[in-house]
């Protein structure tokens, strides 16, 4: 197998000489400074500016984060595709979602520049779905490497109509320029139309264009839908190519350079097709024209003889370039390879991932075990989505490539979310979704403990509270009850009364919580003129235990009122049987009684 | 694949000398750095911008290495000096000030490092004495000191903790179940070691001596954990050389060196990048190189160039390119 060897790129930081490079990793970027590393002391001098360097990766890129949105759509639903498909329904479906990410491709290209990348992804992500996805027989595989060709080669429209619309288009230096490009790419019907008009204007050679015109009309083409098997057409094919020879070999032709050179090419000739170098391009141009006019029935298995040879032939000087060695590796069917190839040569993982996925769904990747356990397709789409996880807004779409990542997606994405800056409250609860919809319970502390200390450091207790609650942080929600008790005390009354009030269930978070939310309760209590309702609450605040003892002072001063309210009703009492006491008649001498004894408890218990 | 990069900010830190040390927070909105001119600044980088938030004065000597907590225990930042002592700063309603101040040592602090942050606020500092301490803030601005005497004889000059999940636990765990936390972290020294060390009830013990470097040990890193089985730490050293110790079994006994690649001069640092497939040297010869873990047998999304390593791409500045 064929080594790629490419050199490491260099990057220049601007730096004082001799001195060293000091580097770290950020979260996203990574710095780079001017040091010198010694052993004792420091001497020299060097500048004072740190680099922040970042890969050149396209996420950047406006355009392509469009690419990266609409793919990452099409990539959740092939995940979800079912399994139990019976397997010529799959192959359709997948076949769709090939031309769909193609057809993104293609729509990026046509809004960006820089589109001599994006060409070559669409080229050899087409050719995989045409080998491998697609999977022609011989017979149709031709025709899908025609269409190949003809999308990847659409100059030849534009030349045809600016010939077409000159004054004498037969006369138009690239006339027969456009008739072989139209017949290298099998657009029989195209080139026959234009040879028309040669047809009409020379009388005297009527007949020779008549024979031509014959020749191309007669040509058969497989029909993958017809009744026709790939051998009788093989025969027809065979039978068709004889007559052209025929004309040949009888000097038809040879009173006009043009169509002897039509005829060679139509048997074949290699020499022939190889001079209209120009026009052909590329390489697998050549490869497709030479299959067309000389073994239309060409099997998969048979296309790497012919794909080296034509690369070797069409330009024997110079060296394969990445992008020949990727084609050639497609064309022999070594798909490890093509990734392989793809991933050193192309600048991002975008590619490689997605079609990595596709072709495993396709079941087509051998089961290749990497040294991490995993496989991959999982390791490129943990590159790729490691990548998204730098960009403010894309890490998103990363979350999802992470969930489809069964061996190490979930411990990745613990890895990364923790670094997305947790800029706004809103921000905060979006990453906090997606570890609790994932049961990430550690993330989820953290992410409540940190926006809970956020909150407090820019006292804004609620907030605070809240957070400490859903990190369901007993220590700090006890910490933070005591500040709204402390800020009770101070001003007499208590913020965020909506979060108290509906505490629920969470009040038993901690024990200072509970008293802070009772507490609270009693003074709604007081406030509704609820009095044996409030007097109960209190009494229970006090016997209970759960009011902290700085706090007794002020349940004492809140219990004084409660004696002068002549309204009070005794609260029913519960006996030792546990059963409710009706009220007795001397109501507001016991309720005293009552207080007072309380009172007589909490002073001669020990503090 | 060949990593492109390119400059997209110059922070001007305006330090009066040498920079040691710059670390970007948790969330890459902060940078913190530290200089021979003895302060410890930190700048608010967002958005391309540079805001000086802190000058940090307190060390009496050049601040080799800062280090920031995990933004659970709030804004803190520890530094360490030849001065002899390691501070930890915190901020508090907007402004940074001392929250501890250590000098249990008797010569220079070359190297502090925050444990994960399951262990609580722990912070590993090695000493030019040879010594390691571990402080545990306890809570109420108390710190526990447990210090390990001539843990490298001459000098210790770099820590690194470990991952908090003991290796494999996270694969075999059944949900719901607490993982098995175990406290180590690594150390290399001026007797050429690099040492692993491991918390059991209570104390700290040398659970493993690791040979391989014939000068000092300048610099360790512990690969953060994906979830393998596998431990990776990576050391660097005077002698050139850059070793991997790989441990696949869980319970932490066999570590094989596989020399990453023999530089022409020093190489003082190595770091891992935060999911731990690259790891970055910095040495001697002006540049920073990347090097993605690829295994022999193995597919290798970058090269097959020797056994096993390929270089990613380099750094360098801009005297390299004029030779």
């Amino acid at each position: 197998m064929e080594e790629l060897d490419v050199e490491p790129t260099t990057t220049n930081i601007p730096a004082s000489e001799g001195n060293h490079l000091g580097f770290v990793w950020g979260p996203g970027d990574i710095l780079v400074y001017d040091t010198i590393y010694k052993s004792s002391g420091s001497v020299g001098t060097c500048s004072s500016f740190i680099h922040e360097v970042r890969k050149d990766e396209d996420i950047y890129s406006p355009i392509l984060r469009k690419l990266f949105n609409e793919s990452h759509h099409i990539f959740v639903g092939l995940q979800t595709i079912r399994e139990d498909l019976p397997n010529k329904n799959k192959k359709t479906q997948f076949v769709s979602i090939s031309k769909n990410y193609r057809s993104v491709i293609r729509a990026c290209m046509e809004e960006l520049q820089q589109v001599s990348i994006l060409l070559a992804i669409e080229l050899i992500w087409n050719l995989c779905e045409v080998l491998f996805i697609d999977a022609a027989p011989g017979g149709s595989l031709l025709l899908h490497l025609l269409d190949w060709v003809r999308l990847h080669k659409a100059d030849v429209d534009e030349k045809a109509q600016e010939v077409l619309q000159s004054e004498s288009p037969t006369e138009h230096h690239g006339y027969w320029d456009v008739v072989l490009s139209y017949l290298m790419q099998g657009r029989m019907d195209e080139a026959r139309q234009m040879l028309v008009k040669w047809g009409v204007l020379k009388p005297a050679a009527r007949s020779m264009y008549k024979q031509m015109d014959n020749l191309l009309s007669k040509m058969p083409v497989y029909n993958p839908g017809g009744s026709q098997t790939l051998t009788e057409f093989d025969v027809k094919w065979r039978h068709w190519h004889d007559m052209v020879d025929h004309s040949l070999q009888d000097n038809s032709f040879a009173s006009d350079p043009n169509l002897e050179l039509i005829c060679k090419i139509l048997m074949g000739d290699e020499d022939a097709i190889l001079e209209q170098k120009d026009l052909l391009s590329t390489w697998y141009h050549f490869l497709v024209t030479r299959l067309l006019f000389s073994h239309p029935t060409v099997k998969p298995t048979e296309l790497h003889y012919y794909a080296q040879s034509c690369l070797a032939m069409f330009d024997s000087r110079s060296a394969p370039e990445p992008l020949d060695s990727i084609l050639l590796a497609a064309f022999e069917f070594d798909i490890h390879q093509v990734i392989k190839d793809c991933s050193i040569a192309l600048n991002n993982w975008w590619f490689v991932a997605h079609l990595t996925d596709l072709l495993d769904h396709c079941n087509l990747l051998q089961s290749h075990n990497l040294h991490f356990g995993s496989n991959l397709r999982e390791f490129l789409l943990l590159e790729y989505a490691s990548g998204l996880f730098t960009h403010h807004s894309l890490w998103q779409l990363a979350v999802d490539y992470f969930d489809h990542c069964p061996e190490f997606g979930r411990v990745y994405l613990e890895q990364q979310i923790e670094h997305v800056p947790l800029d706004t409250e809103r921000k905060a609860l979006k990453v906090l979704r997606i570890c609790e919809q994932r049961q990430m319970s550690e993330q989820v502390r953290s992410i409540c403990k940190i926006m809970a200390k956020r909150a407090l450091r820019n006292n804004r207790l609620g907030s605070a509270l809240s957070w400490s609650i859903r990190a369901k942080d007993a220590a700090f929600a006890t910490l933070i009850s005591e500040r709204f008790l402390q800020d009770y005390c101070a001003r007499g009354t208590f913020s965020d009364l909506d979060l108290i009030d509906n505490l629920g269930p969470a009040m038993l978070l901690s024990d200072r919580l509970t008293f802070l939310g009772k507490y609270r309760e009693f003074h709604k209590l007081y406030g509704e003129n609820r009095f044996s309702d409030a007097a109960t609450l209190l009494l229970s605040l006090m016997t209970a235990q759960i009011a902290p003892r700085s706090f007794w002072m002020t349940l004492l001063t809140d219990a004084l009122p409660l004696l002068e309210q002549k309204e009070v009703r005794l609260p029913p009492k519960v006996n030792e049987r546990n059963t409710w006491e009706p009220e007795m008649s001397s109501l507001y001498n016991l309720h005293q009684k009552k207080v007072l004894s309380t009172i007589n408890w909490l002073v001669n218990v020990d503090v | 694949t060949v990593m492109q990069v390119s400059v997209i900010n110059t922070v001007d830190t305006s330090h009066e000398d040498m920079i040691h040390d710059a670390q970007m927070d948790y969330y890459g909105t902060r940078l913190a750095t530290c200089s021979s001119d003895r302060t410890v600044k930190i700048f608010d980088v967002r958005n391309g911008g540079q805001i000086l938030v802190a000058d940090l004065r307190g060390h009496e000597g050049p601040v080799w290495q800062v280090a920031w907590a995990h933004p659970m225990y709030g804004n803190i930042l520890a530094s360490c000096s030849y001065d002899r002592k390691v501070i930890v700063w915190k901020e508090e309603n907007g402004s940074w000030d001392k929250m501890y101040e250590y000098t249990g040592h008797e010569s220079s602090m070359n190297s502090v490092c925050w444990g994960p942050y399951d262990f609580g606020l722990i912070l590993a500092c090695g000493s030019s004495d040879g010594a390691i301490s571990l402080l545990t803030f306890t809570g109420e601005q108390q710190w526990d000191v447990k210090k390990i005497s001539n843990a490298h004889t001459i000098g210790c000059n770099a820590v690194s903790w470990a991952p908090a999940v003991v290796p494999g636990s996270l694969v075999d765990q059944p949900s719901g179940q607490k993982p098995n936390y175990v406290k180590r972290f690594v150390s290399g020294g001026c007797d050429n070691l690099v040492k692993l060390w491991k918390e059991e009830d209570g104390q700290w013990k040398e659970d493993q001596k690791l040979e391989a470097h014939s000068d000092w040990v300048r610099d360790v890193g512990w690969a953060p954990s994906i979830g393998l089985p596998t431990s990776t730490i990576a050391s660097c050293s005077q002698d050139g050389r850059v070793f991997i110790w790989t441990c696949e079994d869980p319970t932490g006994n066999t570590w094989t060196p596989k020399l990453l690649h023999k530089f022409v001069d020093v190489v003082w640092h190595v770091s891992w990048s935060i999911t731990g497939n690259i790891l970055a040297v910095s040495g001697g010869d002006n540049k920073v190189t990347l090097w993605k873990e690829s295994m022999d047998g193995q597919w290798a999304c970058i090269s097959d160039v020797s056994k096993g390593q390929g270089a990613v791409s380099s750094i360098t500045d801009t005297q390299q390119s004029e030779q």
